[in-house]
C-alpha cells in the first residue's frame, strides 16, 4: 500500500484510575478504510478521539506523516484541519444555516475566497443529496440530513483523513442507510478513512481492514474477508457470533 | 384648560400638584430622566462587555501541556475575576457608589459625579453578568465546541463564532433583565450627587414640601421607561428566534 499518513505507537489512555486503551499499536495508510469494531466500552471512540486531539493520551506517541504531534495549539489547530471528524451527535452549529456550516471551516480556518468556499460546500452537499437545503438550520433537518451535512462540512476542508464516530448511531434504522450509503460512495473515491461502527454488514462490505477492540487492545486486525470470516481471537469469535448470528 | 389654569395658579389636590409641579419643573424632569437612561445606557452596555470578558475568562481552560507563562496569567486573570465579581456581589450598590466616588476622591482622581455613576454600574454589572455569561457558555453543548476545534478552528474562534453567538441568544431575556434593574438602580446614585430622577424628586419635593407628589412622577416616569424597554426587548427576542420555516434551493434540486 501506500505511505503512512498517521501511525500511533505503544498508546494508553486512562480516565483516573480506569484505562481505557492499552499500548494501541497501528498505521493509516494513504487509501484505506479502516473501520473500528467492538462491544461499547473497549475504547473505539476514545481512540478516535485521541487521533483527532481532542482527548490526550496518557502514554505514547501519534505520528503523522512520520512527525511526532506536539501539544502546540497551532499545530494542532492545523493538523485537525487536515484530519476531519464527523460525530456521532453530528455537531453542526446551531447558529448557522447549511451552507454556513459547510463554509466555516474553510473562511475561517483555511481563508479560502468566499466564491471558491461557496462553490465547494455546493459540490460537497450536492456528493450527500444536502444541496437544496442550503438555507436551512439544523434544528429544521432530521437525523440522517444532519449527519450527510456533517460529512459535507467535514469534506470542504479537503481532509487527507476522515474520522468518524459512530457516525449512525444516533439515527433511526431508516436514516441509517442513507448515511451508510454516502459513506459508501465515499470509500470509492479513495478518501482515506476510519469508522468506528456498529454496522458489522458495512465493516464487512466497505473497509479495506478491520479492527476488533476488546477492553483497551486492539484484538485483532486484519482484511474484513479474514476477521469476519475466520478469526483468530476468541473474543472475536463470540463477539461476531452475537451479530452475525441474525 | 381649566386643570392648566388651575395647576398653574393654585393646585389643591395631589392630582393637580403633580401637574403643577411637572410643568414648573419640566426641565429638571427631563434632565433627571436624560440623566438616568444615559447612565443606565453606558452603564450596562460596558457593564456587559465586561461581564462577557470576565465570563470567558472564568471559562478558559488550562492543559497541562500549555507553556508556564500562559498557565500563569491565566491563572492571575482567573484570581483577579473571582474576587471582583465576589466582591461586588456581596456588598449593596448604593455602598459600592460611596466607597468608589469618595476612595477615589481621597486618592486624588478627579472624577465627576456621572462618569463615577457609570463606573460604579459598569461594575456592578459586570458582576453580574460575568455570571449569567458564564452559565449562557455552560449551557450551550459541548458538542459545539468539538465540532468547531475538529475544523481546526482555535479555542478563542470557537467561542466567538460557534459558543458565544448561542450563548448570547440564550442570555438576551437576563440581559433584558439586567437593563431594566440597572434603569432603576440608577435612583441609588443620588448619593454621590449624579442628578438623576430620584434626586431631581427630592430637589423638586422640597421645594413644595410635596414629596409624595413629585415621588410619585418619577414612579409615573420609571414605569413608562422599563414598560417601554421591555416592549422592545421582547420584539428583539421574537426577531432573533429561529423562524421555523426555511426556502430550499430549488436550483439545486435537480442534481440530486
Amino acid at each position: 500500500m501506500g505511505k503512512k499518513i498517521i501511525s500511533i505507537e505503544n498508546l494508553s489512555k486512562s480516565f483516573g484510575n480506569h484505562e481505557v486503551l492499552r499500548k494501541i499499536d497501528f498505521a493509516v495508510e494513504k487509501g484505506e478504510v479502516i473501520c473500528i469494531v467492538g462491544s461499547s466500552g473497549s475504547g473505539k471512540s476514545t481512540l478516535l478521539r485521541c487521533i483527532n486531539r481532542l482527548e490526550h493520551q496518557t502514554n505514547g506517541k501519534i505520528f503523522y506523516h512520520g512527525k511526532e504531534l506536539r501539544d502546540v495549539q497551532k499545530e494542532v489547530n492545523e493538523y485537525r484541519s487536515k484530519v476531519g471528524m464527523v460525530f456521532q451527535s453530528f455537531n453542526l452549529f446551531d447558529n448557522m444555516t447549511v451552507l454556513d456550516n459547510c463554509m466555516a471551516g474553510t473562511r475561517k480556518v483555511l481563508h479560502i475566497p468566499k466564491q471558491e468556499a461557496f462553490d465547494r460546500a455546493i459540490t460537497n452537499l450536492k456528493a450527500v443529496g444536502m444541496a437544496p437545503y442550503i438555507h436551512a438550520h439544523p434544528a429544521q433537518l432530521s437525523g440522517g440530513q444532519k449527519q450527510r451535512v456533517a460529512i459535507a462540512r467535514a469534506l470542504c476542508m479537503n481532509p487527507e483523513v476522515l474520522l468518524f464516530d459512530e457516525p449512525t448511531s444516533a439515527l433511526d434504522p431508516e436514516m441509517v442507510g442513507e448515511v451508510l450509503n454516502a459513506m459508501k460512495e465515499l470509500a470509492k473515491t479513495g478518501l482515506t478513512m476510519i469508522i468506528v461502527t456498529h454496522e458489522m454488514g458495512f465493516a464487512r462490505d466497505v473497509s479495506t481492514r478491520t479492527i476488533f477492540m476488546d477492553k483497551g487492545y486492539i484484538a485483532e486486525d486484519d482484511v474484513p474477508a479474514k476477521l469476519f470470516t475466520n478469526p483468530k481471537n476468541p473474543r472475536t469469535r463470540e463477539f461476531l457470533s452475537r451479530f452475525m448470528a441474525g | 384648560m381649566r386643570y392648566g389654569m388651575l395647576a398653574s395658579v393654585n393646585p389643591t389636590n395631589f392630582m393637580e400638584w403633580m401637574i403643577f409641579l411637572t410643568r414648573k419643573y419640566a426641565n429638571l424632569f427631563w434632565q433627571g430622566t436624560w440623566l438616568t437612561l444615559y447612565v443606565a445606557v453606558v452603564g450596562t452596555i460596558l457593564g456587559f462587555l465586561l461581564g462577557y470578558l470576565v465570563g470567558i475568562i472564568e471559562d478558559i481552560k488550562l492543559h497541562k501541556e500549555d507553556s508556564v507563562i500562559k498557565k500563569v496569567l491565566v491563572r492571575i486573570l482567573k484570581l483577579i475575576s473571582i474576587i471582583y465579581v465576589e466582591m461586588f456581589r456581596d456588598t449593596p450598590m448604593i455602598v459600592q457608589a460611596m466607597v468608589i466616588f469618595f476612595g477615589l476622591r481621597q486618592s486624588n482622581v478627579e472624577i465627576g459625579v456621572v462618569t463615577a455613576g457609570i463606573l460604579v454600574t459598569v461594575l456592578n454589572t459586570g458582576a453580574y453578568m460575568s455570571e449569567t455569561v458564564r452559565a449562557g457558555i455552560k449551557s450551550i453543548d459541548a458538542g459545539q465546541r468539538e465540532g468547531a476545534l475538529a475544523l481546526g478552528m482555535s479555542p478563542m474562534l470557537a467561542m466567538f463564532a460557534v459558543v458565544l453567538p448561542q450563548a448570547f441568544k440564550n442570555i438576551i431575556p437576563e440581559m433584558a433583565n439586567t437593563f431594566l434593574t440597572n434603569l432603576k438602580m440608577t435612583s441609588v446614585l443620588n448619593v454621590i450627587g449624579v442628578s438623576e430622577l430620584f434626586m431631581t424628586a427630592k430637589t423638586v419635593g422640597g421645594n413644595y414640601y410635596k414629596y409624595f407628589e413629585s415621588y410619585l412622577i418619577i414612579a409615573v416616569i420609571y414605569f413608562v421607561l422599563c414598560f417601554l424597554f421591555n416592549r422592545i426587548f421582547l420584539l428583539i427576542e421574537r426577531k432573533l428566534s429561529l423562524k421555523s420555516d426555511y426556502v430550499l434551493a430549488v436550483e439545486y434540486m435537480d442534481n440530486q
